[in-house]
């Protein structure tokens, strides 16, 4: 037993690294599973065609030699599988989820939003250098392959999504457990765990957490505030782009209303979006009258008032994962644009998104002295 | 569907016509789709005007009307009532208010034409998509539940009953009263006090339309105004006894509670003999017997004001009157006594208050301001040590220490509100409506406060609540009179729903629950007071305000905006 007074918070536990990294995270999870720790695990893994990647629940342990916890897109959310499995009530077995730090974080958004349950669920996140973005990368899936993983051994985003290059939450913020491989060396990574459902675990696998992680943490935060300045700058340069309504709109008038943005979004899980539904159909003289105001209108309708609409009710809850971005066929820079927006309404509220499941949304919460930014101000 | 919209644009007298060009506005309503007649008139308001607006919704067969004049806070209702009475359901109108967000704050006529033009447009444009509603009756019942059997109980108990009106009044102690039955004489009449409580505790039990239940606790309040319902079961026996009962109002009359002063080191109460609270001195001043352990007559009294004060943050009101009778009765009863008062700030609000501090003041009596003070007792004897106004630190001996603590929310205030559905405030009572203009109301219709139980109070001021509740059950509960639920209300549409439960967090009435089976919210309509926040809350848009429908506000919008 450790029996030191330190908390897990310092500490981790070293994983010594044989052959790749992939296999080892791989032998841990099959370890947990044989030990009964887990009894399905929730990973990534390359579809049978080869050419990209996606979610499995995995109940045979045998398989996870195939699986890729970090695969080099992003073709589904994680929360969003998790969800799938969890949304009508959690089961009776114990699920590892292995996900990347933002859709972990989607996943607490979700789970407060009561779209998750998180009972009988393991969350596990790890140092994510970002993806590609998905219509890139499939032109040629092997070439890619190897292209990611060599930007990942350089360190070199370039590759990956604009949203990625100017993440500042790519290590451990929320979840149980997490892989840490920056600031390590080869041939290790750490286990660290976060909550208390995170330390039984370790303990269940007699793996103690006493090892200085110094290291990582120096290196997580060397890496977070590169990252935020370049969000600040990629923010700013962003906004002079659509200072004033008429670039705004032109940002967006390529728009072909496919509303695959808000399929692709984790935080999107209303039933039936208010934009599709019946209750944005008018008659026809409606139009017509609109028509006769503005000379003409443009068909179809709401084009721009759905993706305001979107921001509107994702935008505190949003983790700029970019999986909007990956979806949209018109490369609308709509993640660039949502994680922007989310920077400044969460600012409001000094929320941060899928942080911690006790902080209440932003929303459900009054605060009097809250908002005095944007109120106005009378003499 | 074929709309016949009629606008009528009202000059206010001068208020309007001079400001406002109005015919400018009604050549550019005119034209608009649905627009059958647009005009102005004198006075809507006047009884000629009403009898116009009523004619011409007869004769042009109008199936919407637009109204462009003062705030709806002045004339909605009187407009939706010429609707009614000319055939048509009031809720296919909407007033436009060009009076006082147009003409009294828009200096420039022509902008202010051009803004009247911009709100009645928009008042055409959300009136083509109103829906009639219909108003509901319900039944309901005008007896009162009055929890608290204290001064603040009683008297709305007495002011309530009546052969029409049942009251129940629920009381945890074995006797009526409350605190007050502790106290010899009120402040600052100096008049005697059992004898006026004795007096209201005999026209209670003798009344026979109040039903008193003592050792009993509110155990549940289901329900809404008209129609709730109480649990009450009985705390003195081995077997709980409940009992049920349907009222139509709910009281909350439970008073207050004393803070603790040894949760507070420096006044060493519960350490050293000597050191009491207000309420054990006036218990033992009605009792006769102002002694020391010993049994010997104290010869020096210290009275410390604001004991808690800056732990609960507020001031309760009432301590440094009593403490002030206090000196009354001391003086009084021991008329060698020497006296010292040690406060903070004094608190002398009301006409006689000041006046009943500065004739209790004398050689014997001092009052001294301080910021800080501590008790000690070296040798057995009780010394005060506090630092003046200048910051010296000054020591005295006495024999007596009378801690005046501040005044807290009783212990069941937590359970009550969550019963009620009420809110507390920061210092943990409950929450009226609004501190100016809503002081005995609660965001649950049919609940009321009255006297300590919102606040700390003086007898006076607890009357004048309990008097307050009163004159709003009377005038809104009536015996035979059905009430009419709120119309414009909440509706969580099914199949939009994600189960989220936000709207459950942020709705202050109660009205939301969670179906578990179909992990959807569902609105009880009935209690449903319209306020619209589970409306702004939803994040999937599946709640909705009726009248206020998304797509009414975005017409609205559309037009004032664009």
């Amino acid at each position: 037993m450790n029996n030191s007074s330190d908390s897990s918070e310092d500490k981790g536990v070293v994983i010594q690294v044989k052959n790749t990294q992939k296999e080892t995270v791989n032998d841990f999870l099959k370890k947990a599973m044989e030990q009964g720790v887990f009894d399905a695990v929730l990973i990534s893994m390359k579809v049978p065609a080869g050419d990209s990647f996606a979610y499995v629940l995995l109940t045979d342990k045998e398989l996870l030699k195939d699986t890729f916890p970090l695969p080099p897109i992003m073709s589904v959310q994680g929360a969003k599988a998790i969800s799938s499995i969890t949304r009508r009530g959690k089961g009776n077995k114990k699920i590892a989820a292995i996900m990347r730090p933002c859709e972990i974080r989607a996943t607490v958004e979700l789970t407060k939003l009561g779209q998750i349950d998180l009972d009988n669920i393991v969350l596990i996140s790890m140092d994510c250098f970002g993806v590609m973005p998905t219509p890139s990368f499939i032109k040629d899936p092997e070439k890619s392959l190897k292209k990611f993983e060599d930007a990942i051994r350089i360190e070199d985003d370039t590759v990956m999504r604009p949203v990625c290059r100017i993440c500042d939450k790519s290590s451990m913020v929320a979840g149980d457990l997490h892989i840490g491989t920056r600031g390590v060396q080869k041939d290790a990574f750490f286990i660290v765990s976060n909550t208390k459902k995170g330390k039984d675990i370790l303990d269940k696998l007699g793996l103690i957490s006493n090892k200085n992680i110094d290291t990582w943490l120096a290196k997580v935060k060397e890496n977070a505030k590169e990252k935020q300045k370049k969000r600040k700058q990629a923010h700013k340069d962003l906004q002079s782009s659509i200072k004033n309504l008429d670039k705004f709109l032109d940002t967006f008038s390529h728009c072909i209303n496919c509303h695959n943005c808000m399929r692709a979004c984790p935080i999107c899980c209303c039933r039936v979006c208010y934009f599709d539904s019946d209750k944005m159909k008018h008659p026809s003289d409606d139009y017509l009258r609109i028509a006769k105001s503005k000379g003409s209108i443009r068909f179809l309708p709401d084009t721009t008032i759905f993706h305001i609409g979107r921001m509107v009710h994702m935008s505190l809850s949003c983790v700029s994962c970019g999986s909007c971005e990956d979806a949209c066929p018109m490369s609308i820079p709509v993640a660039q644009l949502f994680s922007m927006t989310a920077d400044e309404t969460q600012g409001l509220f000094d929320y941060i998104a899928g942080k911690s499941l006790e902080e209440p949304l932003p929303l459900t919460t009054f605060i009097k002295e809250e908002l005095s930014e944007v109120e106005d101000v009378h003499d | 569907m074929d709309r016949k919209i009629g606008v009528y644009i009202c000059e206010c007298g001068p208020n309007i016509a001079e400001k406002i060009d109005i015919d400018k506005v009604i050549k550019a309503v005119s034209p608009l789709d649905d627009v059958s007649i647009a005009t102005r008139y004198k006075l809507l308001c006047s009884e000629q005007g009403k009898k116009f607006l009523e004619e011409q919704i007869k004769k042009n067969g109008l199936t919407h009307l637009v109204v462009a004049a003062c705030s709806p806070r002045d004339h909605q209702h009187t407009f939706m009532t010429i609707c009614e009475n000319a055939g048509i359901n009031p809720f296919l109108f909407q007033l436009a208010n060009i009076r006082e967000q147009c003409a009294w704050i828009t200096e420039n006529k022509e902008e202010a034409t051009n803004k009247a033009i911009r709100l009645t447009k928009a008042a055409i444009g959300r009136v083509r998509y109103h829906v009639p509603l219909e108003k509901k009756e319900i039944e309901s019942n005008p007896d009162v539940l009055v929890i608290g059997g204290g001064i603040a109980g009683m008297e709305a108990s007495l002011h309530l009953a009546s052969p029409q009106r049942k009251i129940y009044l629920v009381e945890k102690t074995s006797q009526l009263g409350g605190v007050v039955t502790n106290l010899e004489k009120t402040f600052p009449d100096m008049q005697s006090c059992p004898k006026i409580i004795q007096d209201k505790i005999d026209q209670v039990t003798n009344n026979d339309n109040i039903k008193v239940y003592t050792n009993c606790e509110v155990t549940e309040i289901l329900g809404f105004f008209g129609n709730f319902e109480g649990t009450v079961t009985q705390n003195n026996n081995e077997d709980k006894t409940t009992v049920g009962f349907n009222v139509g109002a709910v009281v909350l009359a439970t008073g207050c509670a004393l803070f603790d002063p040894t949760d507070d080191p420096n006044y060493g109460y519960g350490k050293f003999d000597n050191v009491i609270t207000a309420l054990e001195f006036e218990k033992m001043n009605l009792a006769g017997n102002i002694r020391l352990k010993n049994g010997k007559t104290p010869k020096s009294v210290a009275i410390i004001h604001c004991v808690g004060r800056d732990k609960k943050g507020y001031c309760s009101e009432i301590c440094c009157m009593y403490s002030i009778k206090f000196v009354r009765y001391l003086q009084n009863k021991i008329p060698e006594i020497k006296i010292s008062n040690f406060y903070t700030d004094l608190c002398l609000p009301e006409k006689s208050y000041q006046k009943f501090y500065e004739q209790s003041r004398g050689k014997k009596n001092d009052f001294i301001r301080i910021d800080s003070i501590k008790i000690t007792n070296p040798g057995n004897k009780l010394t005060i040590t506090h630092n003046d106004e200048q910051g010296n630190k000054k020591s005295h001996g006495v024999d007596m220490v009378i801690l005046s603590p501040a005044l807290e929310p009783s212990v069941d205030t937590k359970k009550l509100a969550e019963f009620t559905r009420i809110s507390q405030d920061d210092e943990g009572f409950f929450a009226e409506e609004h501190e100016k203009l809503g002081p005995v109301t609660t965001s649950t219709e049919g609940v009321y406060i009255a006297g300590c139980a919102q606040g700390p109070k003086s007898i006076q001021n607890t009357l004048i609540q309990a008097e307050a509740v009163a004159g709003k059950i009377l005038s809104s509960l009536i015996p035979g009179k059905k009430i009419e639920p709120e119309v414009k209300v909440a509706h969580i549409s099914e199949s939009f729903c994600i189960g989220c439960k936000t709207c459950l967090t942020v709705c202050s009435y109660g009205v939301i629950t969670f179906d578990s089976t179909k992990k959807v919210c569902v609105a009880n309509e009935v209690i449903c007071r319209g306020c619209g926040n589970c409306v702004a809350a939803c994040p999937s848009g599946a709640a909705s305000l009726k009248h206020f429908t998304f797509n009414q506000l975005r017409q609205e919008l559309k037009e004032a905006v664009l």
